[in-house]
């Protein structure tokens, strides 16, 4: 959002967005077209996210079966961040967002604590001053919200939204991917990409409990370890909490990557 | 009112069996079924019907742990909603026996929402219906939001020890499945799993009657086991 608020002028500034945004766009449709991990791929289009649109934080909020909104991914897994996604249950840009199907844009949150009374306070505690939210929309439903959070006031520009929107396409087509979406099959699907994130969670308490870690370093190590042996984050973390008996060999290997120096 | 709120109304306030008994009478009443059940499929010693709206559902029920197949068995194996539109249907063959005997007693449709508690597939909502044919989309997000609040009253019977939850008489299955799908609940769920050598669903339980014992939040709770201020006791 900032240089592009220069408008006219701004076409030094404004091709080098256009690449790094179909740059993304391609080696994201790239992942979708191969076996790839829910979580994870929504994970990284929320870091994709952060870096186009000059944003601090970005995550992907799903309606569960009670049309209550839940997170799926982040940019950041700090506790105070998911407090603001969690928050979202009740009240905030992305319920506003999910509830009416249009984008939701405030330059300056804290013109905005009496339509958010309990939100406000926790999005300036966490540093944020502006929020957004673009709708996830497949088969005439509202799936849920993409949650923008800036650090600086401004609102999203025209361009600005139009990237969210993109990014919110790829991220329904990831959740959706096996059948053409209709509004039978729609809801199990949410369910289940809902479910997955449950069982990584639950996989980043266990390693917190067994390598002493702290849930973010937990998450980062899951997903290191998932791709380099090319496997699914989910299985990964299903497998670490469901099936005691593999257990000690995949912790020992986790522990074994934590401690090697990065590369 | 929308059929999900509907269905919260229905099992707000009750616990255990008779929240699941409560929820399958509200499907045959909101949804176009004739016959819902609950059914546990966990831990072999804990498998069969638990809720139903009636005789006839529960007949319908459990002839699958007779027969070992059945709609129940095969969501929760297979870890998806089974939707069979029409068991007469002479290219439907996934249940010989189970099929033909739901058939003797009318019945042509039927449909298997998993249940899932703590990330594990622990149960499933079968409907039933007399007529052939899909469910309606509408039906259908009103049996999935079924299906996930089934997850409270499996939860209880999950847990033994189920005097305080029982007594409560504010109980309220939409903030309780909010507060267990946070990510600190889940989170402090991984910890417990491995410090108590049990299952997911099982650590979930025990979360959750600390909780109920110690009067506070299962938030507060897991914030507690993850910051390691907290140490629950094995069995």
């Amino acid at each position: 959002m900032r240089a592009r608020k220069s408008g006219k002028e701004g076409n030094v500034t404004v091709t080098p967005r256009e690449t790094r945004v179909l740059d993304a766009v391609v080696s994201l449709v790239d992942s979708l077209l191969d076996d790839f991990d829910v979580v994870d791929l929504l994970t990284v289009l929320t870091e994709r996210c952060a870096e186009l649109l000059d944003i601090e934080a970005a995550g992907f909020l799903l309606a569960d079966p009670l049309q209550q909104l839940r997170l799926l991914a982040a940019t950041s897994e700090q506790a105070r961040e998911l407090e603001l996604y969690q928050l979202q249950a009740d009240e905030g840009p992305c319920v506003d967002c999910y509830v009416t199907g249009q984008p939701v844009s405030v330059a300056d949150v804290r013109e905005a604590k009496e339509r958010w009374p309990r939100f406000v306070p926790a999005a300036v505690g966490a540093g944020f001053v502006s929020v957004h939210a673009v709708p996830m929309r497949a088969a005439g439903i509202v799936l849920g919200a993409l949650g923008l959070f800036g650090t600086r006031s401004g609102e999203l520009t025209e361009a600005d939204l139009l990237v969210g929107q993109t990014l919110t396409h790829i991220a329904c087509v990831a959740i959706l991917q096996e059948h053409p979406p209709t509004p039978a099959t729609v809801m199990p699907q949410l369910r289940s990409a809902l479910t997955n994130r449950v069982i990584v969670e639950q996989a980043k308490g266990l390693l917190r409990e067994m390598l002493d870690l702290s849930v973010e370093e937990a998450f980062h190590l899951l997903r290191t370890y998932a791709r380099a042996n090319d496997e699914h984050l989910t299985d990964v973390a299903r497998r670490l909490v469901t099936d005691r008996y593999s257990r000690p060999m995949l912790v020992g290997e986790l522990a074994e990557l934590a401690a090697a120096p990065p590369r | 009112m929308a059929i999900h709120e509907q269905l919260l109304a229905a099992v707000d306030g009750r616990r255990g069996v008779e929240a699941a008994d409560r929820l399958c009478e509200a499907c045959v009443v909101l949804l176009d079924v004739d016959a819902a059940a609950i059914s546990l499929v966990f831990d072999g010693a804990s498998s069969g019907t638990l809720g139903s709206s009636g005789a006839p559902a529960r007949m319908y029920d459990e002839l699958q742990f007779t027969l070992g197949e059945g709609p129940c068995l095969e969501s929760v194996a297979r870890r998806i909603p089974i939707l069979v539109v029409d068991l007469a249907d002479p290219r439907e063959a996934r249940w010989p026996a189970y099929g033909p005997a739901m058939l003797a007693y009318q019945i042509r449709g039927v449909y298997a929402l998993p249940v899932v508690v703590a990330g594990e597939y622990i149960g499933a909502l079968d409907l039933f219906r007399a007529q052939p044919g899909e469910l309606p989309g509408e039906d259908l997000a009103g049996a999935v939001a079924a299906a996930e609040l089934a997850g409270v009253p499996l939860l209880d019977i999950l847990d033994g020890d189920l005097e305080a939850a029982v007594t409560d008489p504010n109980s309220n299955a939409w903030v309780e499945l909010n507060t267990l799908s946070r990510a600190e609940v889940s989170q402090a769920t991984g910890m417990l799993i491995a410090q108590l050598e049990v299952e997911p669903a099982e650590a979930l339980v025990r979360l959750r009657a600390h909780a109920y014992a110690t009067g506070r939040s299962a938030t507060d709770v897991a914030r507690d086991i993850l910051d390691r201020r907290l140490k629950l006791e094995a069995d």
